[in-house]
């Protein structure tokens, strides 16, 4: 079976500055990497910060230059090749693939409603055809992410932060993507909240047959909700493998340090994963 | 013997909206070497409760009359009594001193590291130009920034995050505080730079005998740095003790959410549990037990929803906010 998304060999390079005589030095942000992600599977991405994990799903969603190698998405009724899009091509794939932002009180505009915030992916992309049409729409998806529906002619300000990132992801999935790069989704939320948003996420891949990139730098949240894992350091995808593998048997050891540095709950042991 | 004291603090803010209570009648001790955990959520109050340790509220910040905070020392300085700014610099930088979850934040851009350590060394302390240098060097090495002579002369902004924190605990440190506040220090970092950070508090608090307020939401990190724990919620304490009994064998629902709330590592199959419902808004504070109605495990019509727990013996020197007949 072909993946949904296939990345072959891709690297994505910055220009670091401008340079007067020929062309400057470039950044490798990612490096070489390939990794096929499979219809239907919720994929950790999983790094510290200067990793290219946050540019990686970027340049799947065409938000990020390829400078080398091919990003592919094949649905079986639908093909992209991401780097060669005609911007017809690019208009269908917009409703195909969306992202989750990790602050939801940055992602959602104050002088909106809930319910125009929502609907603003449908009306951009003409997804709808008239307003009962998308109020429709609205409605469902809002349901789906357990908003309250009373809660569509407030303002966000009026919501605390997991209501915010409910929203936040009812705008993501109002057009109905089937692929969705969720990038650091739960950092910005409490602990008692985390555990909810996740809880969520993983009900709507259920219900709406969604694939998901997870990208986050929370090893614990990762281990519980992605069921395939790809560790990166410095551009480099190091290991990936089934999550459990990962988790019990780590091979590389940038892996085996990243989760030795997991702060055990115990006070009289120092790492949650590995036993010292 | 104590070293600091926190008595009946109750802090409120005059906002447009009316006067929001954002701690309530919180009590707790540090003793000399010993860090304390305390541990919340957004609107927790626990960021607030560090700076009214100095005095770094803004001005729309009313304590009640009530409230007390001491720093027992030579001489017992009485926090909230202070009133002008000179008197307060013993508070803010020498006895007690404080570090940030950003250090880009904590440092200004456009000085050298090494100035700004001289200059807060030459405030709080009698240290000449020279001996001050010399000893900001000497605590740019202690906390492991290689070739402190050179790096000294640096602008923050070429030091990589890690070095930032390491920086800024060396700057917090060299004047000897008695008392260190951390405020989510670690968060930001990544979980190795995270584990070096912390590795390296716990050594310099041995080091130099000084006591630690330990400011997080993250439980992980409390287990692996507090003696003793306090956690908070909507500005009351839900919950206080030695760290491994609060961990091992928490008394209070709110506790025991949390802790239920993070992924379990050891069983990969475990559902996630979230606590129910949101955070209040802090306009919408509830009546009796703040955790009341997120509290699961009370049945409806509970005197919880009335009346306000006190803080209960559950074991030697652990407290919960329980009624008498809930704590055996």
């Amino acid at each position: 079976m072909t993946p949904l998304v296939r990345i072959e060999d891709l690297t994505v390079a910055f220009p670091l500055g401008r340079s007067l005589l020929g062309t400057p030095p470039m950044l490798k942000a990612v490096k070489n990497v390939t990794l096929d992600i499979p219809k239907g599977s919720f994929v950790g991405l999983v790094g510290e910060s200067g990793s290219g994990k946050t540019t990686l799903g970027r340049a799947i969603l065409r938000a990020a230059p390829i400078s080398a190698g091919r990003i592919t998405y094949d649905d079986g009724t639908n093909h992209f090749d991401i780097g060669q899009m005609t911007a017809k091509a690019e208009r269908a794939f917009r409703a195909e693939a969306q992202l989750i932002f990790q602050d939801p009180y940055a992602a959602l505009s104050p002088r909106m409603t809930v319910r125009d915030i929502i609907a603003e992916p449908l009306e951009v992309l003409g997804l709808t055809h008239s307003r009962a049409e998308t109020d429709a729409r609205v409605r469902d998806i809002a349901a789906k992410c357990r908003i309250n529906l009373e809660h569509l002619r407030r303002y966000p300000h009026a919501f605390s932060g997991g209501q915010r990132q409910r929203i936040s992801i009812a705008r993501t999935l109002a057009a109905g993507p089937k692929f969705v790069v969720a990038d650091e989704c739960v950092a910005a939320l409490d602990v008692s909240i985390q555990a909810d948003i996740l809880n969520l996420l993983k009900q709507l891949q259920r219900d709406l047959d969604l694939t998901f990139l997870f990208i986050s730098h929370d090893l614990s949240v990762v281990a519980h909700v992605c069921d395939y894992l790809a560790v990166m350091y410095l551009g480099e995808i190091v290991e990936e493998g089934p999550t459990r593998a990962i988790f019990a048997n780590p091979q590389h050891d940038y892996t085996r340090t990243l989760l030795a540095a997991i702060p055990s709950l115990d006070p009289d042991q120092r790492s949650r994963v590995v036993r010292n | 013997m104590t070293l600091l004291d926190v008595d009946n603090l109750t802090i409120r803010f005059k906002t447009d909206e009316g006067l929001i209570t954002a701690v309530e009648d919180v009590s707790f001790h540090i003793a000399p070497g010993e860090v304390l955990g305390l541990v919340g959520e957004s609107g927790s109050g626990k960021s607030v409760t560090a700076k009214a340790l100095m005095q770094l509220n803004g001005r729309n910040t009313v304590y009640d009359p009530a409230s007390r905070i001491t720093l027992h020392g030579d001489r017992d300085i009485d926090v909230l009594g202070l009133r002008r700014e000179r008197d307060m610099t013993p508070i803010r930088g020498g006895e007690i001193s404080m570090i940030f979850q950003e250090p880009m934040a904590s440092f200004a851009p456009a000085l050298t590291v090494g100035a700004q350590m001289v200059e807060q060394l030459r405030i709080h302390t009698d240290l000449s130009k020279k001996a001050a240098r010399d000893l900001s060097i000497e605590m740019l090495d202690r906390v492991g920034i290689t070739e402190p002579q050179r790096r000294i002369d640096q602008y923050v902004f070429e030091y990589s995050g890690g070095m930032r924190q390491r920086a800024m605990i060396a700057m917090a440190l060299s004047t000897r505080p008695r008392l260190l506040i951390a405020d989510e220090p670690t968060t930001a970092l990544d979980v190795t730079i995270q584990r070096q950070v912390l590795d390296l508090m716990r050594d310099l608090t041995a080091e130099f005998g000084m006591s630690i307020l330990f400011i997080t939401h993250d439980l992980g990190v409390i287990a692996q740095i507090a003696d003793r724990v306090a956690v908070l919620y909507l500005g009351r304490i839900m919950e206080m003790g030695p760290v491994r009994d609060v961990l091992r064998t928490p008394a209070h629902a709110y506790t025991r959410g949390l802790l239920n709330a993070l992924p379990d590592l050891d069983n990969l199959d475990a559902p996630l549990t979230p606590i129910p419902g949101d955070i209040p808004s802090p306009l919408e504070r509830p009546s009796g037990c703040v955790f009341h109605p997120r509290n699961p495990e009370l049945a409806p019509g509970s005197r919880y929803e009335r009346d306000v727990p006190p803080l209960t013996e559950v074991r030697p020197g652990h407290v919960a906010a329980l009624f008498p007949e809930d704590a055996a």
